[in-house]
């Protein structure tokens, strides 16, 4: 592809094995096990300290794990430093070296690769070309758009047809419409070079938008690794359920079957509702706001709901009110049935048996 | 009133506040620096009547140039020395963190901050015919006398190497400061091995601090007065000394102003071809 032909190299299969990595008493990260397939996308997603981007250090070279092993295609990479690794890596903050131009930026690795200088300014063009910076080659870095220097960046990093490419947060400095743009621009390298992408972000819908498969972390540990669709509709614990998207959360009593709501109301569970065991006894039932509907009184399981905030923002509503013992509840509706919602007034919210999860108490 | 200093705005100072706030600057500069140099030139050319004779008898007779050539070489002997000793010494600065800056400041800056005088006689302590150098030297039975230390040409360009290195650890360090850790990331993982991120990205993006230092060492030593006077031969005088001399010891303003003049010279030339060479305007990420 960077000789103008579009044949995708194979990215490399990465194993992490028991990973670990201690600064002093704290567990940075803590028995990380994640295999990534060749050619997949994955999101490492987390809060701030949450060890997704020591993680990706890790995976560089840049941080030694204190335990744990680092395989690459079946290698064992643990101890190599990062300039061994022929790894390709984007940075938060493009990192282009100043004193170079566009075009050497690009032609670094290949400069440290020996390859002689008529080849490497071929080359460099050419990858220049593929993010679509052609005839930019000469500027100074300086001179470019914050998005136009992390295209440059990208660039450089793929020069080499590494098999492998990490990113670390790197859109989080550009801004909203930049960043869409350049959401588009990564899921199309990826799929036409066919290489291995992890992707370290705090950004949730990013994380959706662009991976296979998203890995949830939390304080060092892993929580969740699933396809997007997966994670928002099955989570697999409460962290995982409130961290991506928004999430209703009603205290309830489980006794094995039926779950009893503060309030009184009793509601069968299906089986699928219950994605980790649960242990009968105070749980958690847990609902997304746009699964959540206004229904008659007379309906299957309609709970009644005092209006508290009615929140109007275009085709969508957000209408959040408290149920019978205090429980605050939330829906996303149609802007449309909207119109005579008012704060104050009580009404019936209910939703249908597929849209319920249950998670045990504490199990976040 | 004072609104005149402002613009409009409110928050820029307007041009004659500029101009105002610059006045004491420029004062300074004229009274101190200015109008006793050109006095000094003039006297150089005008005395005892208008002529060249004064810059004649310095390029005629060959100590003088001697001499020249002598403070040239010293000078760039201790840049160099002290490029050579900064450099570690900013980087360990930018490498380290919080309580360890603090203590490497306060190592480069105290003594910096103690009279010149007091280094210079604490080295010729040091370098004395029974000096601790000496001593130590015929302890370990490397010599069995003692040997000239004092008043030669090592340890004048030791001494100001001692004394001037600050200035280059400083400027150098500002530089180094200044480069982002991930930009040595950027480089490992692109495949440089460490020497050559340094060579290739730290050494390039530290040069204006480490022509700034240079330039600064180099500039200072060509004038330098007490150091080469305490610690250096009488035979292997610079060229300071040899104004001095010329002043005090045989009342010759006219020949000093000369000699002056060709100091002047030099500094003047070799600044405009360093900026020139290096390109600082470029260098400080200016105009790319």
């Amino acid at each position: 592809m960077l000789d103008g032909r579009t044949v995708p190299v194979d990215g490399a299969a990465i194993s992490l094995r028991g990973l670990e990595k201690r600064f002093g008493s704290l567990a940075a990260v803590d028995d990380v096990s994640i295999d990534i397939e060749s050619g997949e996308f994955l999101a490492l997603l987390g809060p701030s300290g949450s060890g997704k981007s020591t993680i990706l250090m890790s995976l560089a070279g840049f941080e030694r794990p204190t335990k744990g092993q680092i395989l690459i295609d079946g290698a064992d990479c643990t101890p190599l430093p990062p300039h061994k690794r022929n790894i390709g890596m984007v940075f938060q903050h493009y990192t282009l070296f100043p004193h170079l131009s566009v075009v050497e930026n690009v032609a670094f690795p290949l400069k440290m690769r020996k390859v002689a200088k008529a080849e490497r300014i071929r080359r460099a063009e050419a990858a220049l070309k593929t993010v679509r910076l052609e005839g930019y080659g000469g500027r100074m870095p300086k001179q470019l758009s914050g998005g136009q220097q992390q295209r440059v960046a990208l660039a450089r990093a793929i020069v080499y047809k590494p098999r492998v490419l990490l990113m670390d947060e790197p859109l989080s400095a550009l801004d909203k419409n930049l960043r869409e743009e350049m959401q588009l621009e990564i899921k199309r390298l990826h799929s036409e070079l066919g290489i291995t992408v992890v992707f370290v972000t705090h950004d949730q819908g990013e994380a959706l938008t662009m991976a296979d498969r998203v890995a949830i972390l939390k304080d060092g540990k892993l929580q969740q690794i699933s396809p997007a669709r997966e994670l928002y509709e099955r989570p697999a614990n409460l962290f995982a359920a409130s961290f991506i998207g928004e999430m209703n959360q009603i205290p309830v009593d489980y006794d094995g079957g039926i779950v009893r709501l503060g309030g009184g109301q009793a509601l069968a569970l299906p089986r699928e509702a219950i994605v980790q065991p649960v242990q009968p006894g105070r749980a958690v039932l847990a609902v997304r706001p746009e699964r959540v509907r206004i229904v008659a009184a007379s309906g299957d399981g309609a709970l009644p709901v005092t209006l508290r905030d009615v929140v109007y923002a275009g085709a969508g509503t957000l209408v959040i009110g408290d149920l019978a013992d205090g429980t605050e509840i939330r829906a996303r509706i149609p802007s449309a049935g909207s119109a005579k919602l008012r704060a104050g007034t009580i009404l019936h919210m209910g939703f249908p048996p597929e849209a319920m999860l249950l998670y045990g108490e504490g199990a976040a | 009133m004072i609104a005149a200093f402002f613009r409009p705005d409110g928050r820029n100072l307007s041009k004659a506040g500029i101009a105002l706030l610059m006045l004491p600057f420029f004062a300074l500069i004229f009274f101190a620096f200015l109008y006793p140099l050109i006095s000094l030139l003039s006297i150089s050319v005008l005395e005892p009547e208008p002529t060249l004779e004064n810059y004649r008898k310095v390029v005629d007779n060959p100590i003088y140039l001697t001499v020249l050539l002598r403070t040239l070489w010293i000078a760039l002997l201790v840049s160099l020395l002290s490029l050579a000793l900064a450099f570690p010494v900013a980087w360990l600065m930018a490498k380290s963190k919080g309580p360890k800056v603090a203590f490497i400041t306060a190592c480069i800056l105290l003594p910096f901050w103690s009279s010149v005088l007091v280094r210079t006689a604490a080295w010729a302590v040091l370098l004395q015919r029974h000096g601790l150098i000496n001593d130590g030297l015929q302890l370990f039975g490397i010599t069995s006398e003692p040997v000239r230390l004092l008043y030669t040409q090592g340890a004048v360009v030791v001494a100001m190497t001692h004394v001037l290195m600050p200035f280059m650890v400083l400027p150098i360090y500002g530089a180094l400061r200044n480069i982002p850790a991930d930009y040595g990331r950027a480089a490992a993982i692109c495949g440089a091995n460490p020497l050559r991120t340094f060579k290739e990205v730290y050494l390039p993006l530290t040069m204006p601090g480490i022509i700034g230092g240079f330039i600064l060492v180099f500039l200072t030593s060509l004038g330098y007065f007490i150091t080469p006077a305490l610690l250096g031969s009488p035979q292997e005088m610079m060229i300071a000394t040899l104004i001095s001399q010329q002043i005090r010891e045989y009342l010759d303003w006219p020949f000093a102003a000369a000699l002056v003049g060709v100091l002047t010279l030099f500094v003047t030339v070799i600044t405009l071809a360093f900026s020139k060479v290096f390109r600082f305007d470029r260098m400080m990420g200016g105009a790319a």
